[in-house]
């Protein structure tokens, strides 16, 4: 059986008047790969430096490897951290920068050498261990970062943005990097980031934060497919969002209309028992929506609508069309289309149809 | 182009002026000590380099020198620690009224050099050690303490504030923490803060004149006790060397961390 490797209960952090984290909750397994999701300012910083131990929850506890943490200074803490602006020692070279942990935490001095090569080589910098910080590349940076964080072979690996900064080629290879390292190493590792990209393609668990208050948990695929409210749908992802009232609740799924139009959806279920006639709001992602010039080609779709196209953008692996449906009122729908044999597009100003089936409309009921 | 040759003409005049207005009380001095006379006069009267001999000879200066190296030492060791972690503390912790020590450290800096070198000799005076180095070096560390404190702080502040937080996930304590990071981090600003305390303690008349007495007078004070009597060549030959080794400090501070910081530090 696996066991919690980090665990939060109940935590909470004020800092004066001001709750940048409330009432959080979760449980990490050991060896996997979180990533705390969020825009700025949503907490997710602050949840992580107090894992980290640099602030002390208001409230609640955290508890690393079952033991509560609260009294442990940080470092006494096994974790190993990439900063978001690095924070290597400026005076040193890469190989003293990562034997630093070493001598701190007082391994044998004999074996330190042997430690630092062995890391450096995992992140591939062999060869540079004399440079000094800045005679390094921002990647090198990166690299050297990565293994001062993990050469004591800490419990756990806590990432601070640290890619945030990178042009996007680069932020790519690294968030590969990272994934490679975490499975050779199998390291437990909670990462902060604003890039709902990134926290897709690296993580085991997604955590999404705003206002200071987890908003869902879950695995990347069921973040994407199964949003639990409309911040979740609109945050990843690009979502359609609609505003309307509730008519009708079943089992599984709901009638609600949007704008002019009665259209039936799966029940997203927030805290509230949803009753008839309570607000609600719709979400439709943007490339669960086909479009067509025919009617006939939209056969099977639950849900179908004609409009005009009000733009085009091309973006390389896809069209995104912005499509203006009077039904569904003033703003227009945005659809992503990915035909690779088709070259054929839509014009500014053509008429088209477009539809979905209902499994991919979400409806939850406005708090 | 008639236009900005105009320009250029009149920026280089000035810039010239300007020169030659700063540097013009070196020149003469320099001058002077050069003179083969023997009345302290400018343009010098032939060249020759007798009064660099005659001070050599003069025991009173080589004494009051080497008593102003002694209270520059003790200036530096005064205010190296105490600058350095006022510095930082004030460049990196939100102290409870930062503000208002920050104020409280520049004061000695605002009040007339009369006022506080009054203050320091009735000070010291009561403490019955007047007549000693030592009171002169904490003296002159008291009232140069705020360039100290720029230097580093100037240093400290540019520092990322997660190094330390770094430095603790590494496993080092807070005190491993300031040896191993933090001072390293601000080590150009201790530097260039400790030649510069150096340098003013050296230079420092007017309160080492309020300190001293006849046993024990600083080059300075010495220097101005001659003028009162005859002014002779070799006193602009003390200058001239007065000046050089503030030179060599400046150059010394440029090979080691650079002027940059000197200049930055607001």
């Amino acid at each position: 059986m696996t066991k919690s490797a980090v665990s939060a209960k109940n935590v909470e952090m004020q800092f004066g008047p001001f709750k940048a984290v409330k009432d959080a909750s979760f449980e990490l397994e050991e060896g996997r790969f979180l990533t705390i999701l969020g825009p700025s300012g949503s907490g997710k910083t602050t949840l992580l430096r107090m894992i980290a131990g640099f602030l002390t929850p208001t409230k609640g506890e955290i508890f690393i490897n079952g033991q509560a943490v609260g009294a442990v200074a940080p470092n006494k803490r096994s974790i190993g951290m990439v900063f978001q602006k690095l924070a290597l020692f400026p005076h040193m070279t890469a190989a003293e920068n990562v034997a630093f942990p070493l001598k701190m935490r007082r391994f044998d001095a004999r074996t330190i050498p042997d430690r630092v090569s062995q890391y450096l080589r995992l992140v591939r910098l062999d060869g540079l261990e004399n440079r000094r910080i800045n005679e390094l590349s921002g990647g090198q940076q990166q690299r050297v970062a990565i293994a001062r964080a993990l050469v004591f072979e800490p419990d756990l690996l806590l990432l601070d943005e640290p890619l945030a900064a990178l042009d996007r080629k680069l932020r790519e290879e690294m968030q590969l990097e990272f994934r490679r390292i975490q499975k050779e190493l199998g390291v437990t590792t909670i990462n902060v980031t604003h890039d709902q990209r990134e926290a897709l393609v690296v993580s085991d668990q997604i955590i999404v934060m705003d206002e200071g208050e987890i908003q869902q948990d879950a695995s990347p695929s069921v973040m994407y497919r199964i949003p639990q409210n409309p911040f979740v749908a609109n945050f990843i992802g690009v979502t359609n969002a609609f505003e309307g009232k509730l008519t009708k609740v079943s089992k599984a799924d709901a009638t609600a209309i949007f704008g002019d139009s009665s259209l039936v959806g799966v029940l997203r279920n927030g805290p509230v028992e949803p009753q008839e006639g309570q607000k609600a709001r719709g979400a439709v992602r943007a490339e669960q929506i086909r479009i067509s010039a025919t009617k006939s080609e939209l056969n099977g779709l639950d849900a179908q609508f004609g409009g005009t196209v009000a733009d085009v953008i091309f973006e390389g692996e896809r069209i995104l069309y912005e499509v203006k449906v009077p039904e569904l009122g003033e703003v227009p729908i945005r659809i992503f289309h990915h035909d690779q044999n088709d070259f054929a597009t839509h014009e500014l100003g053509e008429s088209v149809h477009i539809g979905w089936k209902s499994r991919d409309l979400h409806i939850f009921v406005a708090q | 182009m008639n236009t900005s040759r105009t320009q250029s003409v009149i920026f280089w005049t000035i810039v010239t002026l300007s020169i030659l207005t700063l540097s013009a009380p070196t020149l003469v001095v320099l001058g002077a000590s050069f003179t083969s006379g023997n009345i302290i006069d400018f343009p010098p009267d032939g060249f020759s380099l007798k009064w660099y001999g005659e001070i050599l000879g003069e025991q009173d200066l080589r004494e009051a020198f080497g008593r102003s190296l002694i209270v520059a030492c003790i200036c530096v060791l005064v205010s190296l620690p105490t600058g350095t972690l006022a510095g930082i503390a004030l460049a990196k912790y939100r102290v409870r009224a930062g503000s208002a020590i920050q104020t409280y450290l520049l004061l000695p800096f605002t009040i007339p050099l009369i006022g506080s070198g009054i203050g320091l000799m009735l000070f010291f005076g009561q403490a019955g050690v007047l007549g000693n180095l030592w009171p002169i070096g904490i003296a002159t560390a008291v009232i140069n303490l705020p360039f100290m404190i720029w230097a580093v702080s100037s240093s400290a502040a540019s520092l990322d504030p997660d190094l330390e937080l770094a430095a603790l996930s590494c496993g080092a304590g807070p005190v491993q923490t300031f040896f191993n990071v933090t001072l390293p981090a601000v080590t150009p600003g201790v530097i260039t803060g400790s030649l510069l305390m150096f340098i003013l303690s050296l230079n420092e008349f007017l309160v080492s004149l309020l300190l001293v007495d006849a046993r024990i007078v600083t080059l300075p004070v010495q220097i101005y006790n001659s003028i009162r009597s005859i002014i002779t060549p070799d006193l602009a030959a003390v200058s001239v060397v007065f000046i050089a080794v503030a030179t060599i400090a400046i150059i010394a501070l440029d090979k080691l961390v650079g002027l940059e910081i000197f200049l930055k530090s607001k």
